[in-house]
């Protein structure tokens, strides 16, 4: 396979193991030193925000805590379409940029979109495979109702 | 007991007026004009931090009851409101939701007003001939604008009176923490809840549904002896903690040691909890290191636009406000562990009373203003009640 399928699948699999609330399927994707991110631009205060920001250990804990808390109900789906892939700071690593969707289907089978932005990725090559090293999430999107305890 | 039929279920509770609300205070389309012609637009609200207006000609634009304003910074230094109006032919001045404006031009015919509402400028002001279009006389429709603590509150009535005789001593508790040293506003978000603005409000005066939250059955329930909590009311319909209370953050996953790594805010401890509710529909809540306050503006009888802030010391270190993110984040903001479930049960609340299917909420209990009283969500509906001039137990 080559870096570019390999990386598509990477991206692809890493939305599909969270719509189906498969954590260790995502985690297992993750670099060691992965970390995650959610950026929002805020334009009433003219400032950049952090709504989430985890490392992998966090990532592990909030989705080991998630079947405890009351969640939105229904199911999400992460649409990607992979804008971009160039290679970064070095010959293993690249940077990728795709525009991400997210729907949300409720318990009654209606589908709403939830939020729009980016997946703004790292990828290194380690080993024979590739792995997700960071994630930053940009929303456009900035209600999203009663909000959602899942990473995007 | 078992099941209840028809009559059981609809008939009033048999039970102090006081202890209970009907449920058409969420839906009724009356009662909601009623709000908004003897609360909304009587009452002081919160417009916004002081802080996201930093500079002179700084403004930030905000909706209340429906209709647009914006708060400016002068070059005096003073903050003003004004409805966002052009007084020409009525097109919204500022369409951002903040900026700077040393002047303001609306977009439609040039109109231009400065940031203490008066109009500046008039193309071609010549062709109104018979004079009584001059700009001497065409300012702003200005909002009252008064600051306690930092807190821009503005208030339609004209005649109302001032902002501390709405307060009192409500905020006095937080007086040192929104004071001992400059805040920032570092987060912002907005949702607009499908439910009732007073459903939003609730789920702050209601401490007994912290048994809904994880985190809170697990760090908060059992911190401190029940007893040992102190609720306090107050003149105006405000309502909050009397004596802190506590938090043992070891008690869930990825919390422990939280406030450990940054100073908490002036007069509050890393453990501390503190939350007043403030009539009608901002709540202050502080969690140590972090405060949130929220705003909810009526939109409709079952719609409401929820605002949410959360500030930091201004001016600390990237590090240190990276921490007090994570600790807002913890609970709260669209990803925190707390908020998210407290929308599901405004909005599944609204839910049956929308359709008279619940007729009675309960606010009954009774602790001798400690453990988990009801008593803010009572002294709320009184002062709702003596407002609107209906009994929230029978308002029709
Ligand atoms: S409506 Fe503003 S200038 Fe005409
Ligand atoms: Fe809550």
């Amino acid at each position: 396979m080559s870096d570019h399928e390999a990386i598509r699948t990477l991206i692809g699999k890493s939305c599909l193991a969270l719509d189906d609330s498969d954590f260790a399927a995502y985690l297992g994707l993750c670099a060691l030193d992965f970390s995650y991110c959610i950026r929002v631009w805020s334009p009433e205060l003219r400032k950049d925000m952090i709504w989430l920001e985890h490392d992998r250990d966090g990532m592990a804990g909030l989705f080991e805590t998630l079947p405890e808390h009351l969640q939105r109900s229904g199911r999400l789906s992460r649409h990607v379409s992979i804008s971009t892939i160039e290679t970064g700071a070095s010959a293993q690593e690249f940077v990728v940029v795709s525009s991400v969707v997210v729907h949300h289907t409720d318990l009654g089978g209606r589908t709403q979109t939830l939020a729009v932005g980016r997946y703004n990725d790292t990828v290194i090559r380690e080993g024979g495979a590739v792995l997700l090293a960071t994630r930053e999430v940009t929303l456009e999107t900035r209600d999203l109702g009663i909000g959602l305890h899942v990473p995007l | 007991m078992g099941a209840r039929d028809t009559s059981s279920w609809e008939q009033v509770p048999a039970a102090p007026a006081e202890h209970f609300v009907s449920g058409l205070v969420y839906s009724d389309p009356d009662i909601y004009r009623d709000e908004s012609d003897k609360i909304f637009s009587k009452v002081w609200r919160l417009a916004c931090h002081e802080s996201e207006l930093p500079e002179a000609f700084d403004y930030r634009v905000f909706d209340h009851d429906g209709q647009s304003l914006f708060s400016i910074r002068g070059e005096d230094n003073v903050v003003r409101t004004f409805l966002n109006v052009c007084s020409h032919r009525g097109a919204k001045l500022l369409d951002q939701p903040a900026g700077n404006a040393k002047s303001i031009t609306c977009f439609y015919h040039r109109w231009t007003y400065d940031s203490q509402g008066g109009c500046t400028g008039i193309p071609r002001a010549s062709g109104y001939a018979s004079g009584s279009v001059k700009k001497e006389v065409m300012g702003l429709r200005e909002v009252r604008t008064e600051i306690l603590h930092g807190l821009a509150f503005v208030c339609m009535d004209d005649a109302a009176p001032p902002l501390g005789s709405h307060i009192g001593s409500a905020l006095d508790r937080f007086s040192e923490m929104l004071t001992g040293q400059p805040l920032e506003v570092f987060h912002y978000n907005q949702a607009i809840l499908d439910c009732n603005w007073k459903a939003w409000h609730e789920t702050n005066m209601d401490l007994y549904h912290e048994f809904m939250h994880v985190v809170l059955r697990q760090t908060q329930v059992n911190a401190m002896p029940m007893e040992d909590r102190k609720r306090i009311v107050f003149d105006g319909g405000h309502g909050g903690s009397g004596g802190d209370l506590k938090a043992a953050y070891d008690g869930y996953e990825g919390f422990a040691g939280r406030g450990d790594d940054v100073p908490p805010l002036p007069g509050m401890s890393a453990t501390d909890f503190r939350f007043v509710n403030l009539f009608p529909s901002t709540a202050i809540i502080s969690r140590g290191t972090v405060v949130r306050i929220d705003t909810v503006t009526p939109i409709g009888p079952d719609k409401a636009l929820l605002e949410m802030r959360g500030l930091g010391l201004k001016g600390e270190s990237d590090e240190h406000r990276r921490i007090r993110q994570k600790h807002h984040n913890q609970y709260w903001g669209p990803f925190g562990r707390n908020v998210p479930e407290d929308m599901v049960a405004a909005e599944s609340c609204a839910d049956s009373f929308r359709n008279q299917a619940g007729r009675y909420q309960i606010i009954a209990r009774d602790e001798k203003m400690s453990g988990q009283d009801d008593a803010i969500l009572r002294a709320f509906y009184a002062e709702w009640g003596r407002r609107v001039d209906r009994d929230p137990g029978a308002p029709v």
